[in-house]
């Protein structure tokens, strides 16, 4: 290993409400491979956007080949030799790849565009990578993990000292991994220090040289990887103190009816084969990384992605559920993870909001029966205590969490038996969060039944009865709160192949 | 009445649009009866009226397709079209006056049915569907009459009666039964704006269509209604046009979408949906009819008009859009 190439110190970023990066510490040498892990909101990606100038800090230092920097824009970042393999790949799929790779900074013939020389420098740059790609071939032609390589080599042809590789095996096959890794540890021999952020515990080994974990903003700590076992990082990952105490023991009882079956659901790429039955008065957790699959699972189920196969029954009978309109009609209401491009009807008012999915109910012919909708509304502004000035205060000036309590009422006034709550506590406050908590616990208690997806595990811990876990669009176990714990759940969550 | 105690966002958003609007609108009045010869008779009201009928319908339907998120920019062309096929079934087929005027409707109803079945049921941009209408309902109309203009029969002509529609003479006094009819409709397009579940769905879905699909409503059917509402009243707007101006000819009727979409947006309804105010687009229609009588009375053609009117619609927009910004 090299020497040092940059060195974040004490970085702290806050966002309205949540406070992202905690005083974090980071440090990356030439020619190292520098894994990056912690749960979905630990704050990699966010330390990662400091970095190449997509956030800006509020305090903390980085040094970056000696000198302290403060990078304005990605461009600025990447003029000076930090690029980003982004996750999700940015290519334009109708141009040539030495058109991507250029991109921007063509070269040029006159006022024209001189393609035979971005080709043979494609060429070149894909030689010293040892790469195999025809750099005239349409990028639209390539698999995904050609177009990486492709962002890899226009990476490269930047003079990048750092590379930030996140999540890069999550859309490869095995045989691309491989050449992935050749091609990083090709990197690492050019003096190239990368950070490398993963969820998956068997790449440590294979291609990390050192591992630094992050838990809930904050910098826990760095191992090295061949010294360090997959329980090491994990305990690291999760070991936080839990403040909330755990569910010891399902409270569902022993004979309680299926209410939803689902059986060898297929949809997409990111549904495969899920299978699971949720039980009356039960609180089924579904715990996973981010693109496990969970919430594409769930829109399958109610008709808002499409199916290719599988079967739902409810209540033992098979049902066709097309959109959501028919899951509505069969009673299961979804609360999307995402409130503002899903839950929320930001112009309209606290009323109109709550009783949206069950307006038939509120109708005198045609016209609104505006005295029931505003009694029923009320009802439940008082009793999940949802603070407004009044039920016709527009619900964009409502804080999040009340927001979200919002839209649980529009579920409950539709009196759904099933209800889909996908992260029902992102981004509210905490006194929010125990008032929803003890709503499910209400909720299930008479007679509901609710399946959760949440990324958070002392949450799952919390509240589940059962738990499903799902690792890239499979499930991969199913544990009863007897018997989960964080450690087990990560375990399921990181199979990977 | 504005509710501006309990809702500030609302009252300010609409309460205070319209309040500017209206001071607008007699403002604007005043100036006319200053600078312009005459302006200031019942005759030349009535005559200013002539244009606000027409134009308050084509208003106050697009107003429901605006409060979806959407927009129609067929909405001229299709009420000159429905005019002249209507107006040549009269004259030239000598179908009977009452089927002509209901065969206008539906001419208006069925571009705004083949409209919004695109819009939501085929997901084409509503900018697409109505461009592409506002083209072929100017083609049919040609085809239709081989490029003729159509003469509607005067009011002393048999048939001749439907201009009573706008102003009729009792005594001695012109009555102005255009403004009755047009307030009475405005009155019904509020009602079912604010307080039926047409209104509530088409508001909801231009609010979040995405949440208001995932809440289990069929919002395909309710955009799709909003559509064809605005067709309906682009063919009643046919009507009140002829009954004006009695001439109509093929291929024209561009400008008239401008200025129905620039009194709708005046009046505080939100080009990205989800906000309306039919009493909003009541007044800008007002406006612009005001302003175009004013203009000519003052002795300016009618390209002053087209100015004053831009320049209102990008401070009513440029208000809508900076309230917007402040929001989120």
């Amino acid at each position: 290993m090299g020497d040092i190439i940059l060195t974040m110190k004490g970085i702290n970023k806050s966002f309205p409400g949540v406070r992202a990066l905690n005083n974090v510490d980071f440090e990356l040498y030439k020619g190292e491979v520098h894994a990056l892990m912690g749960e979905n909101g630990a704050g990699k990606s966010t330390l990662m956007k400091v970095l190449t100038g997509i956030y800006k800090k509020d305090s903390g230092t980085i040094t970056y080949d000696g000198k302290v920097v403060e990078f304005a824009n990605p461009r600025e970042a990447q003029q000076a030799g930090i690029v980003i393999v982004h996750q999700e790949l940015n290519m334009l799929g109708h141009l040539t790849v030495a058109q991507n790779i250029f991109i921007g900074r063509e070269f040029m013939k006159g006022i024209k565009i001189d393609d035979d020389r971005m080709n043979v420098e494609a060429a070149k740059l894909f030689n010293r990578l040892n790469i195999n790609i025809d750099p005239t071939e349409k990028m639209s032609n390539l698999t995904v993990g050609k177009q990486q390589m492709c962002e890899i080599a226009k990476a490269i042809s930047h003079d990048a000292k750092i590379i930030v590789f996140d999540e890069p095996t999550a859309a490869l096959t095995e045989s691309e991994v491989n050449e992935l890794f050749e091609i990083i540890r090709d990197l690492k021999k050019k003096d190239i220090g990368i950070v490398y952020i993963t969820h998956r515990m068997d790449e440590i080994k294979l291609i990390t040289d050192r591992v630094s974990v992050m838990r809930d903003g904050a910098y826990v700590g760095t191992l090295i990887s061949k010294d360090s076992t997959k329980n090491d990082i994990i305990s690291m990952m999760v070991g936080r103190v839990i403040y909330e105490e755990p569910k010891t023991e399902s409270k569902v009882p022993k004979d309680a009816p299926v209410v939803l079956k689902v059986e060898n659901l297929n949809a997409g790429k990111s549904v495969k084969d899920v299978s699971f039955e949720l039980y009356k008065g039960e609180i089924l957790g579904f715990s996973g990384l981010m693109g496990a699959g969970r919430t594409e699972t769930a829109k399958a189920i109610i008709g808002a992605d499409p199916k290719e196969s599988g079967d739902i029954y409810i209540n033992g009978k098979k049902v066709e559920i097309k959109s959501p309109e028919d899951a509505v009609k069969y009673g299961i209401g979804y609360l999307s993870e995402d409130r503002k491009r899903y839950g929320l009807m930001l112009q309209r008012n606290v009323a109109e909001n709550s009783t949206i999915a069950n307006l038939e109910n509120f109708l005198n012919g045609i016209f609104i029966d505006t005295k029931k909708e505003n009694k029923e509304t009320e009802k439940y502004v008082e009793s999940l205590a949802i603070k407004t000035p009044g039920i016709d205060q527009l619900i964009v000036n409502l804080s999040g969490g009340n927001q979200q309590k919002v839209i649980l009422t529009k579920w409950l006034v539709r009196n759904c038996d099933i209800l889909i709550f996908d992260e029902p506590t992102r981004g509210i406050d905490v006194g929010a969060k125990s008032d929803i908590y003890k709503l499910m616990n209400e909720l299930v208690k008479a007679g509901k039944s609710i399946i959760m997806i949440s990324s958070e595990l002392p949450e799952i811990l919390r509240m589940s009865d059962r738990i499903i876990v799902m690792c890239e669009g499979r499930k991969s176990g199913e544990l009863r709160i007897e018997e989960a714990s964080q450690e087990k759940i990560m375990h399921l969550a990181t199979m990977g192949n | 009445m504005f509710r501006i105690k309990q809702n500030p966002l609302l009252a300010k958003k609409l309460g205070f649009n319209r309040i500017v609007l209206l001071l607008v609108l007699i403002a604007m009045y005043c100036f006319f009866a200053i600078f312009a010869k005459n302006f200031v008779s019942y005759n030349r009201l009535l005559s200013a009226m002539n244009y606000a009928y027409f134009l308050g319908f084509l208003s106050l339907g697009v107003t429901f397709v605006i409060a979806t998120g959407g927009i129609d920019f067929s909405i001229g062309p299709v009420m000159f079209c429905a005019a002249i096929m209507s107006g040549y079934l009269l004259t030239h087929y000598h179908w009977p006056l009452w089927l002509c005027l209901i065969t206008s409707i539906l001419i208006g109803a069925m571009y705004g049915t083949l409209n919004g079945y695109l819009v939501a049921y085929k997901s084409v941009p509503s900018f697409i569907t109505s461009m592409a209408i506002m083209q072929m309902s100017k083609g049919v109309a040609s085809v239709f009459t081989k490029a003729q203009s159509v003469s509607w029969p005067q009011l002393a002509q048999e048939n001749g009666w439907y201009r009573n529609l706008i102003k009729t003479k009792v005594g001695n006094v012109y009555i102005p039964v255009g403004m009755i009819i047009l307030v009475v409709v405005a009155i019904i397009c509020a009602i079912i704006l604010n307080k039926t579940k047409i209104g509530r769905y088409l508001l909801a879905l231009g609010s979040n269509k995405e949440a208001v699909w995932l809440s289990g409503v069929n919002v395909k059917k309710w955009e799709m209604l909003a559509y064809i509402i605005c067709g309906t009243l682009a063919g009643i707007a046919a009507i009140f046009f002829v009954a004006a101006y009695t001439t109509v000819q093929p291929g024209y009727g561009d400008q008239y979408n401008n200025e129905a979409i620039a009194g709708c947006v005046m009046g505080g309804t939100s080009m990205g949906g989800g906000l309306a105010s039919i009493s909003g687009t009541f007044i800008g229609v007002m406006i612009i009819s005001i302003l175009q009588e004013g203009v000519l009375a003052i002795g300016l053609n009618k390209n002053y008009q087209l100015v004053i009117t831009g320049i209102i619609v990008i401070v009513a927009v440029y208000i809508d859009v900076i309230s917007r910004k402040r929001k989120y």
